[in-house]
């Protein structure tokens, strides 16, 4: 009877036991995806990282004195305090890491079939190294990505990272160059919503990246190496962007699938304005600049308010406002900006690359600056849909007509400034640190400091999740990054 | 029994009536210490044969010798006690309970019933008429401040609400850390419990460690609930009853509001602000709201009005009937039970209801124990949708945004165009009005849950026994989440969006099985030595699936289908599904029925971990002492009546949750579930990769408890004190680390470091007075825990818990108590604020550690005072040392309502004892460099970057119970020939809560944000997503027939 009972006992015990601990496979997420179901994911990140609600264009505007803040809103105190901080648009740090570079260096660590999309991961991964370094010195670069692998990298240099993405970039061409050569054969990029697997308009956008690194730090790496990088460029063949760089998946008027800046300062989903629209307005100094240098772009760069005969701006931080200066008087973001739920999103505008060309041929690396200069405000004017730039360009003011203009850096500064308004106005702000222009431009009202912050913080995440290495907080206002010491 | 006793009284004194001389009568009545008659009672004059025996009522009569030293009175059960005569004509007597604790059986893991004196760990049980002393339709409310070490948090005050429950605090940073709930010996989960009937609840056994909780492998870090449900009696004729209770819930306390300035913006009148920025309050009629075509507009007196936010919530009513049956025959016992609960909330408009039905039976066939226990609830929720207006706001958000001078309750008629209330004419331009949200905004669902299980138990022979259980816990239910379009006037409402339109469809099934079974056996191995041996094998299965389909801007107003929406439909599936399997045996060798050894073994493999890496030992090891039957000196005390001394070890592991081991591609979503991956874009779809890294060696995490405890009761048990003092250490804890968000991952899953637990418990209790008919019960319990972080990984000090959002959030930190708030904090120097030396205002500072989240000191006090059969009880609980950061406090600043932001008359002034540098290291005392804007704009946008500023002493001491009860005499209860018991009563719950002086109060402390997932361990941070805190009145009546 024991026995009996201690077998029926044990074989209960052990019935089926072999497949019964096999369902530890997701149904709902996979854990494969081939790179096409990446690429895009990365380059809409990309789009969302500079066009988005307090991404990158954004805090330009605020830090250049484009925009301002409608009565009745509290939306920029911080931006108005030049209060750089650990949680001051820490989103430029954090997301440029966590949304775009991880999926480029997913991307990258893919098999050599899947080389032209590693290159384009290199190339992008060089755009966003850049523009780290630009916002925040320096930041990890060699040790960084590799997720569980080191979930605390070193930082790098500022000027060691852009020197390797330059070499990246190099690479990132050889390879594309390389299928020629290679025994396996390369996979064509599909979903790419940048440049449609056009591979050479990937390699001309190196080379457009290339030249916004070299101008960027040519005063402090001499005429020797820029000249070098320089012939390369040129003896690489492809040139430099023909067109804007656009990010575009088709952009649709549903939730979280409209253009980024549409989203975020036109209208939602439902076709409602956004608070953020109407929070956020001209400020006084940008209309009388506009104004007085006979500016047409001023009616696509701004909107009217429907009971304003003129443009209205507000000063950035003025306080005790009055409702005279509320959403139906002021001019709030205009139709050139706000093309639609459906435009694509700028991430470089061809009007930059020409005014990057300009100030290249102006330091004597080559080219007309003139015509370049006049081909970066004609690419500003096209951008935006303004009519008239011919005329624009020959009224006798400086900073307007090249040969008026005594200081040409001045003027091509000056104009890349108002042609990346509202577009990829953080550019505007490295060239202002390194450059000083364009001058006279005001701050805050509630600056307690003589002028804007020339760099970030590093954020929270890396106090708290990379603490060994994290370098101490430079001053935010006197510590500039390395191109413009 | 006692018929049987008075069976036996009865034979034993039939021959006893002796006459004797020189008698005097003597008279009385003998109760319980309930103040029930005692039939059958003997009655003895001491050292005579003269006696007698108690009639039905209690009552004797005897003749008693004159020199007579003394009356005995004796009862089987019941302790003796002796009367000295001194001629008295009436001599009552109280008899109370002989039984010893020590003997006592306790429910243990896996539903294995042992004496109290072999456990040797704590455990402690709360009976169903302390659970229902409050009426509360949640079991887990009943049990709050009634056991030490138990910490019951009441997370929202909906109609259904959702409670967290404690054991010894947390003891792991990202698993769970919730007590376990065993029904009937089956594992279910903590929604099972929550929809549990309170009166069906027999008796909660909480199992308060690891050790205790041993058993239950994986399951068993964080102790257990182990709950009985009530059976019926073999033998015992129909009882028949009837319990209903009816309370109603309002508004306990709002935040502290100024009352001095009213809407407006920076001192100036503006009739449509959601801000009280304006003048200070002169009683003038002025206008609010918009101007209509007419050129009409609404106007009130510029003054505060009273309670203008509180008014806004309704009285709540809830009503909860049970009906039940239950009785047995020889082999036979069943309790039926059929109960219905309907709340309406005090968010005008909420509903729910529910049913619920029990059936447990049994039978006994020769040596096999047939029992199954089931219950079956269907409920229905109706309240007020959470993401309201174009902004997605929760409904409280809406109330709060309503300045001083509005008379909110007069715009409930917000369907009618002609009110004020109408979305077009309410005169807040920026937020709608609530009545409006309500009407417009709903979350509707049902769910049904099935638990049951069926066991089988046979005494093979005297003494061993098999027994095979097998449980299922399903529950499966739907709902609709729907908004209503709104489109506004641009006249009127010229800053308002259209609020857009959508309904969200989902449906959910969810499944747990689990088998067990068990052999056991009790043997005499040698002299004096005994041994309980139990072998047992369990599996256990769970699967989850839930479908969502969202469909956006509807096209026929008031249809809430999917097939209504345009645009792409939206929808998701998340399933999951975990096995474990698990092999355990368990040995107590007894010596002299005083000292006891217990040594626990189990084998688990789970389906979550890696094939190579699956299983796992679970040791434990325990040993009880009873020391008042182990050392001679201590036996037959007239004071001490029993000691005993507990010691246990246990190791116990936890594994992964489903599909974590793996990293995945996934469509990126939000806290609150929205999908934030927009793709697909027509033919291009995309995924996101996986936001959390893996481990690829991650293993389980352990938990080794040690425990010491003692027992002691005194002057025959009347007085109990339990006491414990134990030590967890949590190691390899699988955590999602924060790592560097520059890896590419913002969180990373690894087994890291250590945790360290320590904490105490005191329990004292017992029948402080007994005099005549009036008794006092007290019980007073007190706890203490803290866990401390001992260390993370190399060059990581903090792992972030809530997803942190602008400046403070909740962490585990090293060094520190955990879970830890941290925030912005001031910049002091010898202790005073440090201030720009322009602006005057307070310079931003780092993030840092404000305190830990979960009270370091628990006391609870449970008394109760009986008269005849009247009683009044009440229970009380006080946490203190823990902060919580009040969330809504922010949002109120801005909206100017703060009694903060009338601190300096909404002038400039000069932040008090503050500091400021002159040149680096040096710093005067501030005296003249005034905060600019103090009419507003300090307040609104410097004042709340220092979230410091919100961090709040959570310290509270709240009346949880207060109950008053009346049993209806027998006596009178006889007269009617039906009913045998009869009891009403009524209750208060939550009916008071002091903070400590000087603290501004926002919500409970024991509130959480449910907008940030389900993240349990990220408590301490509340504010405007939950209803303020409410307390009820209620009155309840039982009748047993």
């Amino acid at each position: 009877m024991k026995k009996l009972l201690i077998i029926f006992f044990v074989s209960v015990l052990f019935a089926s036991c072999d497949d019964f601990l096999d369902v530890n496979e997701d149904p709902n997420n996979p854990t494969v995806v081939t790179p096409e179901l990446v690429l895009p994911v990365a380059q809409v990140y990309t789009g969302e990282y500079v066009l988005d609600y307090d991404m990158a264009n954004h805090l330009g505007n605020m830090l250049m004195y484009n925009w301002s803040e409608t009565y009745g809103f509290s939306w920029y105190q911080e931006e108005f305090d030049y209060l750089v901080s650990t949680t001051f648009h820490d989103d430029l740090f954090d997301d440029a890491y966590l949304y775009c570079l991880k999926h480029y260096k997913d991307l990258y660590d893919r098999e050599e079939k899947y080389n032209n999309y590693r290159a384009i991961s290199m190339i992008m991964m060089a755009y966003h190294f850049q523009m780290l370094v630009d916002f925040y010195g320096d930041v990890p670069y060699t040790e960084a990505l590799a997720r569980g692998g080191n979930p605390t990298p070193k930082y790098d240099q500022a000027e060691a990272v852009y020197d390797s993405i330059m070499i990246q970039l190099d690479d990132a061409i050889q390879l594309i160059n390389s299928e020629s050569t290679s025994e396996v054969a390369f996979e064509s990029v599909v979903n790419d919503v940048i440049f449609d697997g056009d591979m050479k308009k990937w390699k001309q956008f190196a080379n457009t990246i290339k030249l916004r690194i070299l101008v960027r730090e040519a005063n402090v790496k001499g005429d020797t190496y820029v000249t070098a990088e320089i012939a390369k460029i040129t003896a690489e063949g492809s040139g430099y962007i023909t067109s804007d760089v656009l990010v575009n998946p088709g952009y649709l008027k549903e939730t979280n699938k409209q253009n980024p800046f549409w989203d975020s300062f036109g209208e939602d989903s439902s076709g409602n304005t956004t608070m953020n629209h109407n929070a956020t307005c001209a400020t006084q100094f940008i209309i009388d600049y506009l104004v007085s240098t006979g500016d047409p772009r001023i009616d696509t760069l701004f909107q009217k308010g429907p009971d304003s005969e003129t443009h209205l701006g507000v000063e950035q931080g003025v306080v005790n406002l009055t409702s005279d200066y509320d959403q139906t008087h002021v001019s709030l973001i205009g139709a050139g900006l706000l093309k639609g739920y459906d435009a694509g999103a700028p991430i470089f505008t061809l009007a930059e690359s020409y005014f990057n060309q300009a100030e290249a041929a102006l330091n004597g690396f080559g080219g007309n600056a003139k015509d370049l200069y006049e081909n970066g405000v004609k690419a500003s004017f096209s951008y935006l849909g303004t009519e008239g730039v011919e005329d624009y360009l020959s009224q006798n003011i400086a900073n307007v007509s090249w040969d008026y203009s005594n200081n040409k850096l001045e003027a091509i500064i000056t104009q890349k400034w108002l042609g990346l308004m509202g577009v990829n106005a953080e550019q505007s702000w490295f060239d202002y640190t390194r450059t000083g222009f364009p001058s006279n431009l005001p701050i805050s009202l509630q600056a307690d400091t003589e002028d804007r912050p020339v760099r970030l913080f590093y954020p929270n995440s890396e106090i708290t999740g990379n603490t060994k290495n994290v370098p101490s907080q430079k001053d935010a206002f006197t510590d500039k990054i390395f191109w413009a010491e | 029994m006692r018929k049987l006793a008075l069976f036996l009284s009865m034979i034993l004194f039939v021959g006893l009536q002796t006459m004797s001389a020189q008698t005097k009568a003597v008279s009385g009545k003998v109760v319980d210490d309930l103040g029930e008659a005692i039939p059958g009672v003997s009655i003895i004059v001491k050292g005579t044969t003269i006696g007698t025996i108690t009639r039905p009522d209690g009552t004797y009569n005897l003749n008693v010798p004159e020199n007579a030293p003394a009356i005995i009175f004796t009862f089987v059960g019941m302790k003796m006690q002796e009367v000295p005569y001194t001629g008295q004509a009436t001599i009552n007597a109280t008899l109370v309970s002989d039984t010893e604790d020590l003997d006592e059986v306790v429910v243990t893991a896996m539903g294995i019933v042992r004496e109290k004196r072999t456990t040797t760990y704590q455990t402690e049980k709360v009976k169903s008429e302390e659970l229902l002393v409050g009426q509360a339709s949640k079991a887990a409310e009943g049990l709050t401040g009634k056991v030490a070490g138990l910490q019951i948090n009441n997370q929202d005050n909906g109609v259904n609400p959702k409670k967290q429950i404690l054991l010894r605090g947390m003891r792991s940073i990202s698993g769970n850390n919730e007590a376990l709930i065993v029904i009937d010996g089956s594992i279910v989960t903590s929604g099972a419990f929550n929809d549990l009937n309170p009166n069906d609840i027999e008796s909660i056994n909480i199992l308060k460690g690891a050790s205790a909780a041993a058993l239950y492998g994986s399951r068993a870090a964080n102790g257990a609930l182990i709950v009985v449900t009530k059976q019926g009696q073999k033998g015992k004729k129909l009882t028949v009853g009837i319990n209903h209770a009816t309370s109603w819930e309002s508004v306990a306390y709002m935040p502290d509001f100024q009352t001095e300035y009213g809407i407006g913006w920076d001192g100036e009148d503006n009739p449509v602000e959601n801000t009280n920025w304006g003048a200070r309050f002169d009683g003038v009629v002025k206008q609010i709201g918009p101007t209509f075509a007419d050129g009409s507009y609404q106007a009130v007196p510029y003054a505060p009005i009273e309670d203008n936010l509180k008014d806004f919530y309704n009285t709540g009513v809830t009503n909860q009937t049970t009906a039940y049956l239950s009785g047995g025959d020889e082999t036979s016992t069943f309790y039926l039970s059929l109960g219905r609960t309907d709340a309406e909330g005090i968010v005008p408009s909420d509903e729910y209801s529910r049913y619920t039905a029990r059936v447990n039976v049994s039978k006994q066939i020769g040596s096999v124990k047939l029992s199954a226990n089931t219950s079956f609830l269907t409920d229905e929720t109706d309240v007020v949708g959470d993401k309201i207006g174009d902004q997605d706001r929760p409904l409280y958000w809406f109330v709060l945004n309503t300045p001083a001078n509005i008379p909110l309750s007069e715009y409930s008629d917000w369907d009618n165009p002609e009110s004020y209330g109408y979305a077009d004419n309410y005169f807040n331009a920026y937020y709608q009005n609530p009545y409006w949200a309500i009407g417009t905004n709903r979350n509707v669902d049902e769910t049904n849950r099935f638990v049951g299980n069926v066991s089988a138990s046979w005494d093979i022979f005297d003494n061993i026994n098999l027994t095979g259980r097998l449980g299922a816990n399903n529950s499966w239910g739907n709902g609709k989440d729907w908004r209503a379009e709104q489109t506004y006037d641009a006249t009127l409402q010229p800053y308002h969006s259209t609020v857009s339109s959508f309904v969200e469809d989902f449906e959910f099934q969810r499944d747990i099985y689990t088998t067990d079974v068990i052999l056991s056996g009790d043997f005499n191995v040698a002299t004096d030595v005994t041994l309980k041996a139990i072998l047992g094998s369990s599996t256990y299965s769970y699967k989850y699936r839930e479908s969502t389909l969202i469909a956006k801007n509807l096209s026929i107003p008031g249809f809430y289908d999917i097939s209504n929406g345009t645009g792409q439909l939206e929808g998701k599936v998340d399933q999951s599904e975990k096995r474990t399997y698990g092999f355990y045996g368990d040995f107590t060798f007894g010596y002299k029925n005083w000292a006891f050894l217990t040594l626990t073994g189990r084998q688990d493999y789970t389906s979550t971990l890696s094939s190579d890496n699956n299983s796992y030992f679970y040791p434990a090891v325990g040993l009880s002492l009873v020391l008042t039957d182990a050392i001679e000196a201590l036996k037959n005390n007239d004071v001490l009546s029993y000691a005993k001394l507990t010691l246990s070890n246990s190791t116990v592991y936890n594994d992964l949750n489903p599909y974590q081991i793996n990293e995945r591609y996934y469509k990126r979503t939000n806290s609150a579930g929205d999908v934030l991956n927009p793709f697909p874009y027509g033919s291009i779809n995309g995924f996101d990769k996986s936001a959390s890294a893996v481990d690829s060696d991650i293993k389980k995490e352990k938990l080794n408890t040690t425990e010491v405890g003692l027992n002691l009761g005194f002057f025959g048990s009347r007085i109990n004190l339990d006491a414990s003092y134990y030590h967890t250490k949590t190691t390899d804890l699988i955590t999602y680390t924060t790592p560097s968000y520059t890896s590419g991952a913002s969180g990373y899953l690894t087994n890291i470091g250590q945790l360290t637990g320590k904490g105490f418990e005191l329990s004292l209790g017992g029948r402080v007075l007994n005099v005549g008919d009036f008794k006092w019960d007290l019980n007073v319990n007190f706890s203490t825990q803290t866990t401390t972080v001992d260390e993370i990984i190399d060059g990581v000090n903090e792992v972030a818990l809530d997803s942190y959002t602008s400046g403070y959030g909740t962490y585990a930190v090293v060094g520190e108590a955990f879970p830890q708030i941290k925030a912005v904090s001031y910049v002091r120097h010898d202790g005073k604020v440090v201030v720009d030396s322009e602006s005057g205002d307070p310079i931003v500072g780092e993030i840092e550690n404000q305190g830990r989240t979960t009270p370091k000191y628990i006391y609870g006090l449970t008394t109760q005072f009986g008269y005849k059969g009247l009683k009044l009880s009440t229970t009380w609980d006080l946490r203190t040392d823990y902060v919580y950061y009040a969330q809504g406090l922010d949002a109120m600043e801005f909206t100017g309502r703060t009694e903060e932001s009338v601190r300096a008359n909404r002038e400039d002034f000069v932040w008090p004892n503050s500091v400021y540098e002159t040149s680096p290291g040096v710093y005067v005392d501030n005296t003249n460099v005034a905060i600019t804007n103090g009419v507003g704009g300090f307040w609104r946008d410097k004042y709340g970057e220092i979230n410091e500023c919100y961090i709040r002493n959570a310290s509270n001491l709240k009346v949880r119970e207060l109950a008053l009860s009346y049993d209806l005499p027998k006596s009178i209860l006889s007269k009617t020939n039906i009913i045998e018991k009869m009891t009403v009563g009524f209750v208060a719950r939550n009916l008071y809560t002091w903070f400590p002086d000087g603290q501004t109060r926002f919500s409970d402390p024991e509130f959480r944000n449910t907008d940030e997932g389900d993240d349990s361990n990220g408590v301490g941070i509340g504010g405007y997503f939950t209803s303020p805190p409410t307390r009820s009145f209620g009155f309840n009546v039982n009748i047993e027939f």
